[in-house]
């Protein structure tokens, strides 16, 4: 993975002051750092793209809660360039209550390392605080595809991913929220490899 | 020499009814089963036959001569389920023991006889047996498979027993049809004169071939003994089933758990021990007042441990409503499978798998195990036939994914969402979807697919374009070529 680091000074890892256990993290490039055993909420056009990313670093099945209307529209041929879509299990809710309820318990209970929750409406205090705790039990790491509205939520770090019109296959992604660091922009970019598979390049920071 | 003994149910279907304490069986009642497209009766009980009625009688007809006549249709299915439980209870007789479906079983008493006190005591106590249990049973003990059916159902007593190596002679006086033959074969015999098996041996068997078929004369030697006919001894299905009755109801949630526990350490004992696990586990609970409740709770991948079954039982046992509590309890693991019970791992990936299968498990009997899916890939070049949602409850099957041929949109519109047009172009220049209107920065297209050309009504040859707008969002429009004016879609969104 290659990166050039911004020229101020790197981002500090992850520290715990109030959360009882620190589960490490996942580094993306070199200085973008999400921790595990936390929620992570991901809104804009290309969340996928950063979600999917996530689900790259991590081992083992990953679960994707969400309505059968999200789910349906949901193309494995394009997930397959980032994960094995062999991975992926689908978790179908027939409510937005539902679908917290199934991300909740697989958090809780653990098996993936990585739930993906889709919703159209983000989380409140109280939903994501619930996500919070069942997170931090099993150290999985808890992703918020938010396709509409968010509420101030009690989420670690929240980001807004958009494509970039200049070159195919680039985002911006822009971290709006981020309890324990900095708040940047990374321009991120896939490069294919000779092996068939992508790659994330994380290219200069973009300051706001 | 072989000694087999088969056992003739004649009555099945009605002894079924009795043993369910069926208040019409008091009067003429008849078992009516569909024959040549009308229903016709097929076993009737002592009124009915001292009424006049025979099997094979229609409906009308037998209600013309008996007015008074009940029936109830034949349900081959729980008829099936009573003669299976008769074969495990023939364990008791002999170890092996074939089914004689539909209404037989068919026992190897070799060796096993004399633990009786002889093969006529043998078949006393099997009929005494039968008789505590209500149900009617017929009995012929002969050296062959053949023989010994024909005693049972064409004998002169209840219990017929042929002594060892005098075949011929103890299946002379039967009627040709105790050979379970064809009925035409019998319908031919019969119109040459031919009626007991007797008159049979005084023919030469390549005449008796040439003129009926090698069927009658196999089916001769094989009752004689002449030629062999072992019998293949299968031991009935085992059923994973465990009951409790209590004398007085129980009503509280820990007492019924505590049910529950010792219920399913019973079966689970079984279940380890036979190195097997079940997907579905059903409790049946009697309430006292409103009747059998039954529950039933799925496993991502086959249990046979005590913990998970008391686990996913807790929701709908705590959701189950009673009032005077239940004293009937019956738990039963469906679809058992072999599993390989493994030492433990060291490593995290047995646990995360665990994990994994429990999370599936508690997911899945609440929300329901259709809506656990994976994506499974189909081979077709149009992009919503490539692959598949299948169910990810179920044995494993390990999908290959091979890297995708081409660049296709995270979201796949189903149907393709119309998109109005603002400046006209290939692709369009500007165009305004879902309340936003969008221009194009660059395009790069057409991919052009053509409809499956096995199938019998084509569809339009389709054009798909992948769009860079201006605003960042990477869009797959899709049109179909030759159409005028152009109508364009939104196919999908990239990420």
């Amino acid at each position: 993975m290659e990166i050039t680091s911004p020229s101020s000074a790197a981002l500090p890892s992850t520290y715990t002051l109030s959360s009882p256990k620190n589960h490490g993290a996942i580094t993306l490039g070199r200085n973008i750092s999400l921790a595990k055993g936390r929620v992570h909420e991901i809104q804009g056009d290309s969340a996928e793209s950063l979600a999917l990313t996530i689900a790259n670093d991590v081992s083992g099945p990953i679960i994707w809660c969400g309505m059968g209307r999200q789910l349906g529209a949901l193309c494995p041929w394009a997930i397959q360039p980032f994960i094995d879509p062999a991975r992926l299990l689908l978790i179908e809710g027939v409510s937005r209550a539902e679908v917290l309820w199934a991300g909740e318990q697989a958090l809780h209970i653990g098996g993936a390392a990585c739930v993906i929750i889709e919703l159209s409406l983000g989380p409140n205090l109280t939903e994501s605080r619930r996500l919070q705790l069942a997170c931090e039990e099993n150290g999985a790491i808890g992703i918020l595809l938010i396709n509409g509205r968010t509420q101030s939520s009690a989420a670690e770090t929240r980001w807004q991913c958009d494509a970039l019109p200049d070159a195919p296959l680039t985002w911006k992604w822009r971290c709006l929220k981020n309890r324990k660091g900095d708040l940047r922009t990374w321009r991120a970019e896939w490069q294919r490899k000779i092996n068939g598979s992508y790659t994330v390049h994380l290219a200069t920071a973009v300051t706001t | 020499m072989a000694r087999i003994l088969s056992i003739w149910l004649p009555q099945l279907p009605l002894d079924r009814l009795i043993r369910r304490n069926d208040p019409r069986i008091g009067g003429p009642f008849a078992v009516v089963r569909e024959i040549k497209n009308a229903a016709r009766l097929s076993h009737l009980n002592s009124q009915a036959l001292k009424a006049g009625l025979a099997p094979g009688m229609s409906i009308p007809d037998a209600r013309a001569i008996c007015p008074d006549l009940l029936t109830d249709p034949e349900d081959p299915l729980r008829d099936a389920a009573l003669l299976r439980a008769l074969w495990r209870w023939a364990d008791i007789l002999s170890p092996r023991i074939a089914l004689d479906a539909p209404d037989g079983l068919l026992l190897d008493i070799k060796g096993c006889a004399h633990l009786f006190g002889g093969e006529q005591n043998m078949a006393n106590h099997a009929l005494g047996r039968l008789a505590d249990m209500q149900i009617s049973a017929r009995i012929g003990i002969a050296d062959t498979k053949g023989g010994a059916r024909a005693l049972a159902r064409y004998g002169d007593k209840e219990i017929c027993a042929a002594p060892p190596g005098q075949m011929h002679d103890a299946l002379k006086h039967l009627p040709i049809a105790a050979l379970d033959l064809e009925a035409s074969i019998v319908a031919e015999l019969a119109i040459s004169g031919l009626k007991t098996i007797g008159q049979l041996y005084e023919i030469r068997n390549g005449e008796l071939a040439r003129r009926f078929g090698l069927a009658l004369t196999q089916a001769l030697d094989t009752s004689t003994g002449h030629a062999p006919d072992p019998i293949t001894p299968a031991a009935a299905d085992p059923v994973y089933a465990a009951r409790m009755s209590l004398p007085d109801p129980i009503g509280y949630l820990s007492d019924i758990e505590g049910v529950l526990e010792r219920l399913a350490t019973s079966i689970c004992e079984r279940l380890q021990r036979e190195q097997k696990g079940a997907r579905r586990f059903r409790l049946i609970v009697r309430c006292v007042d409103t009747g059998d409740h039954t529950l039933s709770v799925g496993f991502a991948k086959p249990c046979f441990e005590v913990g998970p079954i008391l686990q996913q039982f807790a929701r709908p046992l705590s959701a189950l409503k009673m009032e005077f509590g239940a004293d009937w309890f019956r738990l039963l693991a469906e679809i058992t499978e072999p599993v390989r019970i493994r030492q433990s791992q060291f490593g995290e990936t047995r646990e995360t798998e665990e994990q994994l299968a429990r999370t599936m498990a508690t997911l899945g009997n609440r929300i329901g195990f259709d809506h656990i899916r994976r994506f499974a890939s189909y081979d077709s070049h149009l992009p919503e036939h490539a692959f598949l949602q299948t169910l990810a409850h179920g044995p494993e099957q390990p999908e290959r994914w091979q890297a995708a041929a081409r660049a296709r949109p995270i979201r796949l519109y189903q149907p393709p969402e119309y998109l109005r047009i603002l400046e006209p172009g290939r692709p369009p220049k500007k165009f305004e979807w879902r309340g936003a209107s969008y221009d194009n920065k660059r395009s790069q297209g057409p991919e052009r697919l053509t409809s499956e050309w096995w199938r019998a009504r084509p569809e339009h040859v389709r054009d798909y374009w992948q769009m860079q707008t201006t605003s960042g969002l990477r869009l797959w429009l899709l049109t179909f070529p030759g159409k005028s004016p152009p109508e364009w879609f939104v196919a999908g969104r990239f990420a």
